[in-house]
């Protein structure tokens, strides 16, 4: 696979624009018009996505990376309690500022290009893990079965979230973010839990 | 319409899902072959449905607008923020009990089918609005802009539980809800939300 970030830029940026003009399934968007509107020859289409399932994949891990990098740096870093709290809520932030303008379409891929669904499963279980050591250290104290469910709530609100975000403009995002992590830490305060 | 047609409706439904189910690509859903499947003429099918889209578009509303109705009829009778707050609990509870066993390939074609996604914001925000009423008569005191803050993160947080709650087996659904219930009735007891 060819390394030229920009060329490679342009292609997803086309192949997003194309598909939101056109209101069709992703799926079933000809590879080779998209070639065409880019006036490159399909051969060196594919030196840097074979298909279109490959455009979404590379988005969907591009942003997951980079979260992933963040997080396991701020693990390495973190020694108190505070350090792992402002690593959940830096965390929404870097989420927020890395999401890209076509975030929807590719949420929308995630839920059905095969390949997507995988890397979608995958993020969601190291996600899991992520925020079950992060409620454990920033919020100690609590019992097994309470971290356990508190991290399922969290999960299930990140996942909300990162839906809302996928379809709301950059000042929308903003917004909220500071709401939700908020919300967050009002419910993870709770020790016991209910 | 009538019971019959109802019927087949349903059965187109359960065909079209169980041949997604087996073969995942949404391309291999055809109707012609439900027809076949069924044993009735396309003609008969195609009186309801002209794509495959649309069968899966109408299961999505005729899911949700049942549960509009039952959603309504509590509200109608709501009287005291004690009933209003029934009826935003009792929203959650008949959300869940509904869900079909297909209810993970429900939610995901309705996150990437486009007329699917249409229809899927459209009703978020007619979920947001009946959130907003209840929140605002079962909790009151608000103003109007921690109402519509509250709201929207409800209203988020129901969406991640959507998808969380889909791809969890049955019987652990029950605790989840509960939880869920829990965590946004405390973040709804503060009246000037930070």
């Amino acid at each position: 696979m060819k390394v030229d970030v920009k060329k490679k830029v342009r292609i997803i940026h086309k192949a997003m624009d194309s598909i939101r003009k056109s209101e069709k399934t992703l799926h079933t968007i000809s590879f080779y018009r998209i070639a065409d509107e880019l006036n490159m020859p399909f051969g060196e289409l594919t030196e840097f996505f074979l298909n279109i399932e490959d455009i979404f994949l590379n988005e969907q891990k591009r942003v997951n990376q980079k979260l992933e990098i963040f997080i396991e740096e701020g693990l390495d870093a973190a020694k108190t309690a505070n350090d792992y709290k402002e690593l959940l809520e830096n965390l929404t932030t870097e989420f927020i500022n890395h999401l890209p303008d076509h975030a929807d379409l590719v949420l929308s891929a995630a839920f059905y290009l095969p390949k997507c669904i995988e890397e979608r499963q995958r993020a969601k279980k190291y996600y899991r893990t992520v925020f079950r050591k992060i409620i454990k250290r920033g919020w100690p104290g609590k019992i097994d079965t309470v971290l356990e469910r508190q991290t399922d709530l969290l999960l299930l609100s990140a996942y909300g979230l990162y839906e809302y975000c996928a379809k709301s403009g950059k000042r929308e995002r903003k917004a909220i973010q500071k709401d939700f992590v908020n919300m967050i830490n009002l419910h993870l305060q709770d020790r016991l839990f209910f | 319409m009538n019971i019959a047609s109802n019927n087949l409706k349903d059965k187109v439904v359960n065909k079209a899902i169980s041949s997604l189910r087996k073969n995942k690509r949404i391309e291999q859903v055809s109707i012609p072959a439900i027809a076949a499947e069924l044993d009735v003429s396309i003609e008969e099918i195609s009186s309801f449905y002209t794509t495959t889209e649309d069968i899966f578009l109408e299961a999505q509303k005729k899911d949700w607008e049942s549960l509009h109705r039952f959603w309504d009829r509590h509200i109608k009778k709501s009287k005291t923020p004690g009933d209003f707050k029934n009826s935003f609990e009792i929203f959650f509870e008949k959300f869940v009990d509904s869900l079909s066993k297909d209810a993970d390939l429900r939610l995901e074609l309705s996150c990437y089918l486009p007329k699917c996604i249409k229809y899927r914001d459209k009703n978020r925000k007619r979920v947001k609005q009946k959130l907003k009423k209840l929140i605002n008569k079962g909790w009151p005191g608000k103003d109007e802009k921690v109402l519509e803050r509250q709201s929207e993160l409800v209203t988020i947080l129901f969406y991640g539980f959507i998808d969380h709650i889909v791809h969890i087996p049955k019987n652990e659904r029950t605790k989840i809800l509960r939880d869920f219930r829990n965590m946004l009735n405390l973040h709804l007891q503060d009246r000037k939300f930070f």
